[in-house]
């Protein structure tokens, strides 16, 4: 091995690094805005879950627990007036569930066993969880202060078993982590490649030359872009058909909403991808670049879209960025859709956040085409 | 005999260099002009600017009785650029067909008189990939000239053509010259710009001196037209 030969393979990798102030930047800039990211997303404090309490119990245990639940520091808890109360707040997203304390509370103590009904939103695991896990702190630290004080000597008696019937608004409980990820997850997929394929697709028409050929035809710009939507489009409609069949019928993702809609909700996200793509691809000289780019497109929406923590549980100052980013509204339509079976109009707002988007980048991608190379 | 091109005190600027400094040209329909000048003389820069492809900083470029940048005029225009800009996934075919299509003209025929003219029909199936330097060349002459234009602007066309090809292909142009196509040819190449019927010799963003080979021989005070060039020239010879 010669070691000068060796040496200016190096030196000139070097002398590349130092004209391409790019690069350099996205090796050693996006490692710690993608770590930071990381760190501050997961860093969040998650809001306490809320919990509504419904005391129907006259008896002297019903407001004792009620009173441990609204002290509680495990959950949020208010006071409501009924069932009925309870139900219409987890449907509007202000509740995370209710206990209900029945009427018989304190009277079933003598049967040795006390049931309390608790109703959860249902599709987040963790969040059910710390809500039964506070419900029933609540209820054992009620029991140990009713229990009259035992004199030395004696036996005390044994607390009365707690039966906590949970039911759930979505999902009868079954929903797991693999539910939870798989309707974004699909949306994530879906504009990542349909981005990827049309920047660098894209990007060749600029650097090869042909896109200064189509300008020299009488084509009109909105020519060029619609007709690379529907290009891109058709294949993304293969694509997401495909994708979607794979997570609902091979890996069983749960689905209580319309197919239709999903696929409507991923087309949407791939109409987006590809004016993103076409934009982007402005600002990236060679199909290196572009590449380079998936960093900053991608990484942060996987992040902070709210697909692996909820947006409401990250830091403060992290939400307004995630409530910037398209993907956002998508994750939370899919999961509106898949989890919830939401229609059209429960998800109408996040549908047009979508759709302001693609148009607001359709008319940056047309702008960027314009007529003279110079 | 009427005017397809007209170029009227064209300037253009990028930052500190003058790429064309108040060029003016006449282009006869059915002549073949040619643009003769070394390696960044403004040949191309002038070529973008007839084409609509550069805003000129000042001045006038009307084709085909229109004032450019006219996209109407465009269709009518055959533009093949100087690096072979074509699909490159695509077959020869696919190339000249969707080149067609743009230009508002999908016709069949067109496209396999296209390909016939650079002898690539049967080489149609060919990924473009595949095909050699050369052989993507001719292919992306026959994309700027599938929709039958008024006005062709090549680009240094017949780099990397082999000599006995670039006969074809300059008999074929004389042809379509004879049929009333207007063709502005720009070159480097001292012996391909005796083929022309006229030569606009480019130096430093402006037009040196025009005229036939025998005028511009005479001008120059040579008989070969390269000492001819270099001595219309005169100090202003490197490459800008």
């Amino acid at each position: 091995m010669n070691p000068r030969r060796t040496l200016a393979i190096t030196g000139r990798l070097l002398a590349q690094f130092r004209h391409d102030h790019r690069t350099l930047g996205i090796l050693f800039v996006t490692p710690l805005v993608v770590l930071g990211l990381f760190a501050a997303m997961l860093g969040g404090d998650a809001p306490l879950p809320t919990l509504g309490v419904v005391q129907l119990d006259g008896g002297p245990l019903g407001p004792q627990v009620a009173e441990a639940l609204l002290d509680s520091e495990a959950v949020a808890a208010s006071e409501l007036t009924d069932v009925n109360a309870g139900e219409s707040a987890i449907g509007d997203g202000t509740l995370d569930g209710f206990v209900t304390i029945p009427s018989d509370f304190s009277t079933s103590l003598g049967t040795g066993t006390v049931s309390l009904d608790v109703r959860v939103e249902g599709t987040d695991g963790a969040r059910t969880a710390r809500i039964v896990g506070a419900v029933q702190g609540g209820v054992l630290a009620a029991m140990q202060s009713y229990a009259p004080p035992v004199p030395s000597g004696v036996v005390a008696p044994s607390l009365p078993k707690l039966d906590v019937a949970v039911s759930y608004r979505y999902g009868d409980g079954d929903l797991g982590p693999l539910d939870q990820l798989g309707g974004p997850f699909i949306g994530l997929i879906v504009f990542f490649l349909v981005y990827i394929v049309t920047s660098v697709s894209f990007l060749r028409e600029r650097s090869l030359g042909t896109l200064e050929r189509l300008m020299a035809t009488p084509l009109r710009r909105p020519e060029i872009v619609v007709g690379y939507l529907l290009g891109f489009g058709l294949v993304a409609i293969i694509q997401s058909a495909e994708v979607l069949a794979f997570g609902l019928l091979v890996l069983g993702l749960y689905n209580a909403g319309s197919v239709l809609l999903i696929f409507g909700l991923l087309l949407l996200l791939s109409v987006g991808a590809v004016s993103l793509g076409i934009f982007l691809s402005t600002f990236a000289r060679s199909e290196f670049q572009a590449v380079q780019f998936i960093p900053l497109v991608v990484v942060p929406q996987v992040l902070l879209s709210g697909i692996i923590v909820p947006v409401a549980d990250e830091p403060g100052w992290l939400q307004p960025i995630s409530n910037a980013l398209p993907l956002t509204y998508a994750v939370d339509a899919l999961r509106d859709v898949m989890l919830r079976g939401s229609g059209v109009g429960e998800i109408a707002l996040q549908v047009a956040v979508l759709a302001g988007f693609v148009i607001v980048v359709l008319a940056a991608a047309s702008a960027t085409l314009r007529r003279e190379v110079a | 005999m009427s005017a397809a091109v007209e170029v009227r005190e064209v300037r253009k600027q990028f930052g500190e260099i003058e790429a064309l400094a108040g060029i003016s040209l006449t282009v006869q329909a059915g002549e073949i002009y040619g643009l003769l000048g070394p390696n960044g003389a403004g040949k191309t820069t002038l070529i973008r600017a007839i084409v609509g492809l550069v805003r000129a900083d000042g001045g006038e470029v009307r084709v085909l009785g229109s004032v450019m940048p006219d996209r109407a005029t465009l269709s009518r225009i055959g533009y093949m650029t100087q690096a072979a800009a074509l699909y490159a996934d695509l077959t020869a075919e696919e190339n000249a067909r969707f080149f067609a299509a743009v230009q508002g003209n999908g016709d069949r025929r067109g496209v396999e008189a296209a390909l016939r003219f650079v002898e690539l029909w049967e080489r149609r199936r060919s990924v473009t990939a595949t095909l050699s330097g050369g052989m993507r060349t001719r292919l992306s002459l026959a994309c700027a000239l599938v929709h039958g234009p008024d006005l062709l602007l090549l680009d240094e066309p017949t780099v990397g053509v082999d000599p006995q090809l670039r006969v074809q292909l300059w008999d074929g142009l004389r042809r379509m010259a004879a049929e009333g196509t207007t063709i502005i040819v720009s070159s480097h190449v001292m012996d391909e710009a005796e083929r022309t019927d006229r030569l606009g010799l480019v130096q430093g963003g402006r037009l040196l001196a025009e005229g036939t080979v025998a005028e511009i021989l005479a001008l120059g005070g040579s008989d070969r037209l390269e000492d001819a060039f270099l001595r219309l020239a005169g100090t202003e010879t490197q490459d800008r």
